[in-house]
């Protein structure tokens, strides 16, 4: 198991075909990068139908797709096409044993419950307002604008108030940044609002206490410091806010002795300091995605996690709907992320061959520019895919941009010289206006922790930080809060950091609170209250505000001061300050003219210093290549789409959130690639011990088609021993393996052991949910495709049908996705399951294919196993207009309407499940179980605090039940009532379903097919537009958009 | 002797199936409910004696999917300066003063798999005594209308055939479309 020699040899490309004057127009292919398998792609095992060329459903060929490494060795049928039936998976044995005499006592007892509970008239009370408002009348929803605290992007949100509830996130249009859409974080923060596990007021040493009494303690021992001339720290996570900054300074202008530390648990702060050391900025760079036509990304998932996704999804999906101007996307990585699954050439590699690659780019680069000479290295990859990534940066010189999310100053150094040699600062890359979203100092954070522990820390506050989980050095952390004088942590919860202070000062859920925010350099926005604070809590500003000695401080009155004397005389649209401070407030953002006005940035000099960093790299390289010690694997860790660092490890939406590029629930994984698999005889859900000199971890194996070779990929964010209970144990916490080298953590290992166990530890993971039995569901082509297509266009089948025409109503209502733009980052799966109030069903019922998303996102592979290409495709209920659930259904329980909508009436279903069995898209869900009232199913919906974010509109359903995709019916009705009240017609763009507000990347069309002008009409009309199984006459009212692969890489 | 002993069985159970079939049509249907209130408030004085429109406090049902029951500030609009007092009147005061909501008991209560939208019905021009019935004429108020999917379907369906709706829409500039909407659809109701 230790030796594994056969890893970091080069191979040879396979000779490539020549490319087609088409091609060569373009300027920015070149052959290499055709390669469909690349330097080290090979195909292991039998292949039988994914491999073996096109599938042919009527006329259509589809392309070889297949989505887990069992199914493209052993074919399609392995999966299974129909999962999650009852057999043992009732739970009780009963179901099984049941006789047909139990049968009927059990349906005779029913009948007379039935009639027993008809009897008696319910009663309900109806509790109105005892002084009526304006502002709320019940039933009618409302949108505040505020920013999300789920995350240090601070996107500008809009959220649904309903009945003086929040209950649903949406994105704000009117940010120039985020453009409305919203992660799938951000989706579920307002889950965390109605969070059992939230502190209920605040405490002493683990005992509730008053406010007051806690004031009276933290002051006496602030005095205390002052005397004793101890020093006092702030440690928070990053802070957006700059009236939050303003305080904090007011306490650096008191005390000499104030301290403040900002860390983050994924941290920047390489980026940061390279870019003091390049620059002489220590800031990170607002990027512009849009702007580049070359991409390249080493090892940074800047649509999943890193920096600020929403912003670059929306920047990275407008550039690719540029039809043939689509940017090239070349990722360099070790474990398949979300980024890189998008990427239209990816080069799987070890975390310690990414900076050499970096630096394989650098030299090439260099030598076009006349630079001067780059140290020679070891090029541990293919150089010649390398030298057209090369060529294609050169030639798009200005417009092209390279990112890296390696926390290696030397890396980030050489990137800096990349990123100048080609012009692209200023121009993709604004370190004029940075961004503000990571300032994370990894140094301070390390030193800090080393004077807590020698005792020369006298009070600690935290606020918005958990380090006794997420610090890599947990225990020191810990052992050090014991030396501190007083500790105090603003903590909404007792976590593993705040179980052990002093002081619990719980601050409001940011859904509660007054706040602002500026992500970026000049764009500002606010946050409001959308409720009243549930529990006993008060804002961490408040409490900062009260300790600097004001006697009754009001943050509210704060916040507005500072945009009084700070942002209201960058402006001269608004008279007045009250004028301009409504209009911030209802429209979430501002922007001062001045920066809305600034064209593009100045060129930042660039100090040079890459030489030295270069070297560094080269000796790091040998060094590991000289002594190596341990074992032959490494590790990356990286922060998954849902969980993030793992603040959110408590909320139920995001633990069942299938990641988006494994699809696995309910904890974390050692992601493995395929080859080496194979090579220890490790399959799915087999315990394997990752061992190095950080410890050792535990974790089921998950084979991942695209892995590096012999890295093993570790999600952070799971294994909380302390966050509620939810997030209770689920997965392990591999934070500890994120060491402090040369003042940054690094977020990868080397000199690892990997061990099987013996032991299983069954994934949740819905891959491979829903079989497809190898029906061309995803599509894709090329410009060169299309271009043929339009000059011999084929006329239209017109497939013949048993069916009647059914009469039409006043609208047809459609839907159309882009499978080009979206990037499958399952905003859309969390925005659904909050808009339709979907259930949560825990690890058991998803491992039994049973979890009740009504989208889901289907990840499918092309191509070798070791580096495959993928497609995301969003699937929910396609709304045929003649639909095969319809004809099966006994009851009548599924019918069309006449505006086109499949309709699901629960009411009149009596789950016989034929319906679900016939759906050719597999989007129908079951209730096994009612899980708002089953005790075994204790997520959200079975308190009264969780149910609170229901969405009243939509019904919840109860045991024995089908349901699916609605189209947001209620959003359609609600949408045609507001019409009607305003006597005016429907407008395209009035109805938004959820999932398509959601998207950050603006995949997802809705609208009325019957308005020929509507967008969603027009797009009926792209060549690239298909239905997915059309040829059996299902007509859907769902359409998609082929992906279109760049030329360099089909 | 056997014939009619068998007609006479027949007809019993064939009596007891159609009344328990009956009784179970009947299930969750509440016609006629009309329970007690915290507040014993006379709609006919109010809708019928002193002509109150039923919206001036019922305002929600202009804009909202509910109705509402008017907060205890909107009775407090007349009676703050009317002199007449009485038991029930004293207990609204109290109420107010002691800040102290009150807990209404709901008459009309649908199942929670419909969704009904009270402002979509005014705004299309129906009477509140269409499905409420003579509100104004009742000293409590009891549900007249069984509240059944039948009953609703008898009147949209009714709708769907009447040649003023056709008038209507071309009031409210409406000419796109064939059909005029009334909701047949179960997705009108039922989602």
């Amino acid at each position: 198991m230790a030796d594994d020699s056969h890893v970091t040899a080069p191979k040879p490309p396979i000779p490539s075909p020549q490319p087609s004057p088409a091609r060569r127009e373009r300027g920015l292919c070149n052959p290499i990068l055709l390669s469909p398998t690349g330097g080290e792609g090979r195909v292991r095992g039998p292949v039988k139908s994914a491999q073996s060329g096109l599938v042919r459903i009527g006329e259509r060929p589809a392309p070889a797709y297949w989505r887990s490494v069992d199914e493209l060795r052993d074919g399609p049928a392995a999966a299974g096409e129909f999962p999650g039936g009852l057999g043992k998976a009732s739970g009780s044995k009963a179901a099984e044993e049941l006789t047909r005499r139990d049968f009927l006592s059990l349906m005779g007892f029913s009948m007379a419950a039935v009639s027993l509970a008809g009897c008696r008239a319910p009663v309900q009370k109806a509790i109105p307002l005892l002084v009526g408002s304006d502002q709320i009348v019940p039933g009618i929803a409302r949108h505040y604008a505020t920013t999300c605290a789920g995350c240090p992007s601070a996107c500008s949100l809009l959220v649904k108030q309903r009945d003086g509830r929040p209950i649903k996130i949406e994105g704000n249009p009117q940010s120039s940044l985020f453009g409305g859409g919203t992660c799938a974080t951000g989706q579920a923060t307002v889950l965390s609002l109605y969070d059992e596990g939230r502190a209920r007021g605040p405490s002493w040493q683990g005992k509730p206490t008053s406010w007051q009494e806690l004031d009276r303690r933290v002051l006496d021992s602030l005095r205390a410091a002052e005397a004793a001339r101890g020093r006092i720290v702030l440690l928070s996570g990053t802070l957006t806010s700059p009236s939050t900054r303003s305080i904090v300074q007011a306490w650096m202008r008191r005390s000499p002795n104030f301290r403040h530390v900002v860390y983050d648990p994924v941290s920047l702060s390489a980026l940061r300091k390279a870019n003091e050391q390049s620059f002489g900025r220590a800031s990170i760079p607002h990027y512009a995605f849009d702007r580049a036509r070359v991409i390249v990304a080493l090892e940074a998932d800047f649509l999943g996690t890193w920096l600020s996704p929403v912003e670059f999804a929306r920047q990275y999906a407008a550039s690719r709907r540029r039809e043939g101007q689509q940017p090239l996307h070349v990722q360099l990585e070790s474990g398949l992320s979300l980024t890189g699954s998008n990427a239209d050439v990816r080069l799987p590699l070890p975390p310690s061959a990414i900076g050499l690659a970096a630096l394989g780019l650098l030299r090439r680069v260099a030598r076009r520019a006349g630079a001067g000479e780059v140290p020679e290295g070891p090029e541990p990859f293919d150089a010649k895919r390398l030298d057209a990534v090369a060529d294609a940066l050169w030639e798009n010189r200005g417009q092209s941009l390279v990112v890296s999310g390696l926390q290696d100053v030397s890396v980030q150094i050489v990137v800096n010289a990349l990123n100048s040699l080609l012009s692209n600062v200023g121009k993709t890359l604004d370190l004029a206006r940075p961004s503000l979203q990571r300032q994370g100092d990894d140094a301070a954070m390390a030193e800090l922790v080393d004077d807590m522990n020698r005792g020369r820390v006298h009070t600690l506050i935290l606020y918005g930080v958990n380090p006794g989980y997420d610090y890599s050095d947990a225990a020191g952390f810990l052992s050090g809060l014991k030396q501190v004088a007083l500790s105090v942590s603003f903590a909404d919860r007792l976590d593993e950091t705040s179980s052990a202070v002093h002081a619990l000062c719980p601050d409001h859920h940011f859904l509660e609170a007054w706040g602002d925010a500026e992500p970026v350099h000049s764009h500002f926005s606010l946050s409001q209250p959308l409720i009243a604070p549930l529990f006993d809590t008060r804002a961490a500003q408040e409490s900062l505000l009260r300790w600097l000695g004001e006697e009754k401080p009001d943050y509210y009155t704060y916040l507005r001061d500072f945009w009084r004397k700070e942002l209201y005389l960058r402006q001269v649209a608004m008279k007045g300050f009250d004028a301009f401070w409504d209009r911030s407030l209802e429209e979430g953002v501002f922007v001062p003219e001045s920066t809305e006005a600034a064209g593009p940035a100045e060129e930042t000099h660039f100090l040079g210093g890459w030489k030295a960093a270069a070297q560094d790299i080269v000796e790091g390289s040998r060094r590991a290549q000289a002594g190596p010690r341990g074992g032959p694997y490494e590790v990356h860790l990286y922060e998954s789409v849902a969980l993030r660092d793992g603040r959110h490890a408590n909320n139920p939406w995001l633990q069942e959130l299938p990641d988006p590029v494994s699809k696995v629930t309910w904890g974390n994984f050692a992601a493995v690639a395929p080859a080496l698999a194979a090579r220890l005889g490790l399959e799915n859900g087999d315990v394997v011990a990752l061992k190095s000199r950080r410890g050792q971890l535990e974790l089921p194996v998950l084979v991942q088609p695209g892995q590096a070779a012999r890295t093993v990929s570790v999600a952070l964010g799971h294994g909380r021993t302390r966050a509620g209970k939810v997030g209770l144990g689920v997965g392990a916490n591999a934070f500890s393996w994120a060491a402090t080298a040369l003042g940054v953590r690094r977020y990868s290992a080397s000199g690892v052991t990997l061990e099987k166990t013996g032991r299983k530890d069954p994934l949740a993971c819905t891959q491979t949910h829903f079989s497809m039995e190898g029906r061309p569901i995803a599509l894709e082509t090329t410009v060169e495709a299309l271009r043929e297509e339009a000059a011999a266009p084929r006329e239209a089948e017109v497939l013949p049908s048993l069916w009647a025409a059914r009469p039409g109503g006043e609208h047809a209502w459609g839907m159309a996705i882009d499978v080009n733009s979206c990037i499958g980052c399952s905003a859309c799966v969390v925005a659904c399951q909050a808009e339709n109030n979907v259930p949560v069903v825990g690890k058991d019922q998803v491992q039994r294919a049973r979890a009740m998303h009504w989208i889901r996102i289907d990840h499918y592979y092309r191509g070798p196993e070791d580096n495959p290409a993928s497609l995301h495709q969003p699937m929910m209920c396609q709304h045929c207009g003649n639909a095969p659930c319809e004809t099966v259904c006994p009851v009548l329980a599924t019918t069309t309407s006449s505006e086109g909508l499949n309709q699901q009436v629960y009411n009149r279903c009596i789950g016989t499940r034929y319906c679900a069995n016939n759906c050719p898209y597999k989007v129908r869900r079951f209730n096994f179980y009612d899980y708002t009232q089953n005790p075994k199913f204790d997520f959200n919906m079975t308190s009264p605090l969780g149910r609170m974010v229901l969405n009243p509109d939509v019904a919840v359903r109860s045991r024995g039940v089908m349901e699916k995709c609605s189209l947001c019916v209620q959003r359609i009705q609600l949408a045609k009532n507001d019409a009607l009240q305003g006597k005016r017609e429907l407008a395209d763009g009035d109805v938004q379903t959820a999932c398509q507000q959601a998207c950050p990347a603006h995949a997802i069309v809705f609208g009325d097919l019957k308005d020929p002008e509507s967008r969603v009409s027009q797009l009926r009309q792209d060549p690239r537009h298909y239905r997915v199984l059309e040829e059996l006459g299902t007509r859907p009212s769902v359409g998609y958009l082929k992906k279109l692969r760049h030329p360099e890489e089909t | 002797m056997r014939l009619p002993s068998i007609l006479a069985v027949a007809t019993i159970v064939g009596a007891g199936a159609s009344l328990g079939a009956w009784q179970l049509s009947r299930v969750g249907v509440h016609q006629g409910y009309a329970p007690g209130q915290p507040i014993a408030f006379p709609h006919n004085v109010h809708a019928g004696e002193n002509r109150i429109p039923c919206l001036y406090c019922h305002y929600a049902a202009r804009t909202s999917r509910h109705a509402g029951i008017p907060p205890a500030s909107v009775c407090m609009n007349c009676h703050g300066m009317l002199e007449k007092q009485t038991t029930e009147i004293a207990k609204l005061k109290e109420a107010v003063q002691q800040n102290r909501p009150i807990a209404w008991v709901k008459v009309h209560n649908l199942p929670d798999f419909v969704y009904f939208n009270h402002s979509q019905h005014v705004v299309s021009g129906v009477a509140c005594q269409r499905c409420h019935g003579p509100v104004e004429q009742m000293d409590r108020v009891r549900q007249e209308a069984p509240l059944t999917m039948g009953w609703c379907l008898d009147c949209h369906r009714e709708r769907a055939k009447l040649p003023t709706l056709g008038i209507q829409r071309a009031a409210l500039h409406m000419t796109h479309g064939s059909k005029p909407t009334t909701g047949l659809d179960c997705a009108s109701c039922h989602y």
